[in-house]
């Protein structure tokens, strides 16, 4: 079946079909690992909100802990970025 | 300047006919940071107990508390004012006795009013909500009172139902509910309540007003209406009162909170009947000025030394040590934690390295332009010493964004005309105009990767300095030695890689010949690198090696910024396309009517679209460039926690000695 299919595309098909599933793919990785980051924000967010208000000292410390799963997004705009270019 | 100011131990001694003379020279030297005295069993200070407050405290805080109250009500705040000149305080001290207590009467009298037609103005309230229910009711009120034959139920009801007994009934529906008045014979009175339970009858009390409830609500809103204009009045009046005397009032505040912290101080020292004993902290430099003026001012009776500071046992306070142009940045450092005494002060690497990060990230002539004007802009209106650090950091951010505008070569998105970007390329392919290759990830990518490296290296360095300064025996030298360690895994994984892959940008190691089990001599060196590298860290803690994959994993964090950088070109250039590409030049071509409105509406969409893209810039910018900071750079090396250096006395503003 698939090797019917592929009979009938001409280069520029298969080469654009490439190029979308690399667009897909770099979507995915940034979009997913978004999605990741923001869960994992979610929690450290809300506690990071609650012990800055009792007391304000910790805001430097609970900043540095909430943005630390941000790495993640960043890796998978990485993969995103080499995929498209 | 990676070190702070250098602190000197002090004590002072003298009999207590000198205190008031030593603690005004304290007072207007501002240097000398208390050691709180604590009673307790050290040996040098037996029999010694806390001190007693100045003469005349009690009455000075009485007094401050009166101002305090006024300026309240004010809602006066001293930092908001820009004084024009400064009152001198011989001359302050005769007008605070002749005209505060003026000002202070009539603000108490005019609060006094005000809260008496507040409370009035609650009452009338109260009543009109009493006796909305019998709004419609055209009866006197007077006349549901006081029988002795007849009982009178007010109230609301689910429903409308027939009592079954002789009965004059008044019932009234409306979105609220239905409202029922009724006059029974007090022989039916229990029969009646039975029947009106089952209802869900409940009763609201009946209001003891005359004449009918709608006459009685038009007396009251009238009141009402009386109440709010004189309390507009009021409060008109006691605006212009704060208007005319703020200046006045902030400068009595000034004054009497530095006699009342003048009062109190000895709640801080030492003290025996007849001599007083403070310890306290001085910068070196500052050390003989103090001497001197102590000297001066109690008439030799007072005596000043340095102590020498233990190691260990003494903690001396902080104070930053940087020329002036590092200064805001060390509101950035506050924020994280002020550095302890012995530890190495990253104010001058931030100050450096965080506007370099924003540039990269927000490169772009325009969006500088336009944080730069922000950050002018806002010094008009932002007055607090915190606020003016963080405009004066947005300042230098934005003149780095705007030099790295001109290195990438960018504006609002566009490429600049005739200026070839040295820096490698980030402009987009967007909205298929053909723009040569589109922008050069890979060698901005690597660039990041080498930024990366060189700081997690520099911080590293910098926590070998940090433990060598702070540590003693032998986990100084393991300390130092994992420090290298880290080091040397990190270069190690580099010369494995090299040695693998040719990289754009970083050395080519591939072309040697494998010699053992397919590695080379660069790989060789790598893997040994990492070996001793990791031996060197589970010396000092084996639990540490948990951690080596963070290596990687913040070494490859720098990668945000050309991430972070590309998004924010990305949505710049889409906003051009929508607003330019897509709009304006269609119509341009054939000018109509229709046409005009949609240039405009081209126009604001590229204006609103670039505003939004300059906040998400400042935002994305500078929060991800503070990070890159406070988590890859400073947990190598920086654990802060120090105390700032708060000497006795307050900062004049609004007086002059």
């Amino acid at each position: 079946m698939v090797g019917e299919e592929l009979v009938g595309m001409t280069p520029e098909m298969i080469e654009a079909s490439q190029a979308g599933m690399k667009a897909l793919g770099a979507g995915l990785a940034v979009g997913l690992t978004g999605i990741g980051t923001g869960l994992a924000e979610m929690a450290i967010g809300s506690a990071a909100v609650g012990a800055t208000a009792e007391n304000k000292d910790v805001f430097g410390l609970v900043l540095l802990l909430t943005v630390i799963p941000e790495t993640i997004v960043i890796f998978g705009l990485v993969v995103g970025l080499l995929l498209l270019f | 300047m990676l070190t702070p100011e250098q602190m000197s131990k002090v004590l002072i001694a003298g009999p207590k006919d000198a205190l008031d003379s030593v603690i005004a020279e304290l007072d207007s030297q501002r240097l000398f940071h208390i050691e709180d005295f604590v009673e307790n069993d050290q040996e040098e200070y037996t029999g010694y107990k806390i001190g007693n407050p100045l003469a005349g405290a009690g009455d000075i805080s009485k007094e401050l508390l009166r101002l305090r109250s006024v300026t309240g009500a004010f809602s006066l705040q001293g930092e908001d004012l820009d004084p024009k000149a400064r009152i001198r305080r011989s001359e302050l001290a005769a007008q605070i006795e002749k005209e505060l207590p003026r000002i202070e009467d009539e603000v108490e009298s005019l609060l006094a009013k005000r809260s008496a037609l507040e409370n009035h103005q609650k009452e009338i309230e109260q009543k009109i909500e009493v006796l909305t229910p019998f709004a419609d009711l055209r009866t006197d009120l007077s006349l549901l009172h006081g029988y002795r034959t007849l009982t009178i139920f007010a109230g609301t009801i689910a429903k409308k139902i027939d009592l079954g007994v002789p009965s004059e009934v008044y019932h009234s529906e409306s979105k609220k509910g239905n409202f029922l008045v009724a006059a029974v014979p007090v022989e039916y009175r229990q029969e009646v309540e039975r029947k009106l339970l089952d209802a869900q009858f409940q009763a609201v009390p009946i209001p003891d007003e005359p004449g009918p409830a709608k006459e009685r609500i038009s007396v009251y809103n009238v009141q009402r209406e009386a109440d709010r204009k004189d309390l507009e009045e009021i409060s008109n009046q006691i605006n212009a009162l704060k208007s005319q005397h703020s200046e006045f009032l902030a400068a009595c505040d000034e004054l009497l909170s530095i006699e009342a912290e003048k009062a109190e101080v000895p709640l801080r020292f030492a003290t025996t009947d007849h001599a007083f004993v403070a310890e306290g902290w001085v910068p070196t430099e500052s050390l003989e000025g103090l001497v001197n003026g102590i000297t001066k001012a109690s008439g030799g009776k007072a005596y000043v030394t340095q102590l020498p500071v233990e190691e260990g046992k003494d903690l001396p306070p902080m104070e930053y040590h940087n020329v002036n142009f590092v200064k805001p940045s060390q509101f950035l450092i506050d924020v994280y934690s002020r550095p302890k005494y012995t530890e190495l002060d990253p104010t001058l690497i931030v100050s450096i390295v965080f506007p370099i990060f924003f540039g990269l990230i927000l490169g772009d002539v325009g969006y500088g332009a336009l944080l730069l004007a922000m950050s002018l802009g806002l010094r008009m209106v932002i007055k607090g010493d915190d606020g003016r650090m963080l405009l004066d950091v947005l300042r230098n951010a934005s003149i780095a964004s705007i030099i790295f505008g001109f290195l990438f070569s960018e504006f609002l998105g566009f490429p600049i005309p005739g200026l070839h970007p040295v820096l490698p390329t980030r402009h987009l392919n967007i909205g298929g105009e053909a723009g040569g290759h589109g922008p050069a990830v890979p060698e901005l990518m690597i660039m990041a990767i080498w930024i990366g490296i060189a700081y997690i290296t520099l911080g590293r360095i910098l926590g070998m300095i940090n433990h060598a300064r702070q540590d003693h025996g032998s986990h100084r030298v393991k300390a130092v030695l994992a420090n290298l360690g880290w080091i040397m895994v990190m270069w190690g994984i580099l010369l494995m890689i090299w040695s693998f892959f040719a990289m754009p940008l970083m050395p080519d190691l591939t072309g040697y010949p494998a010699l053992v089990a397919g590695l080379s001599i660069p790989a060789i060196a790598g893997v040994v690198l990492i070996l001793v590298g990791i031996l060197l860290i589970a010396r000092d803690s084996a639990l540490e090696i948990v951690e080596l994959p963070t290596i990687l994993s913040h070494v490859l964090s720098f990668a945000r910024l050309v991430g972070v950088g590309l998004s924010s070109v990305a949505i710049a250039m889409v906003v051009n396309f929508i607003a330019i590409g897509l709009i304006i030049e269609p119509q341009l071509e054939h000018l109509t009517i229709i046409g005009v409105i949609l240039i405009i509406v081209g126009v604001f969409v590229f204006l609103l679209g670039h505003l939004f893209n300059a906040i998400l810039g400042l935002l994305g910018g500078g929060l991800q460039s503070l990070r890159l900071n406070y988590v890859e750079f400073f947990t190598k090396f920086y654990k802060g926690g120090g105390r700032k250096y708060d000497p006795f006395g307050l900062k004049r503003r609004f007086t002059e000695d």
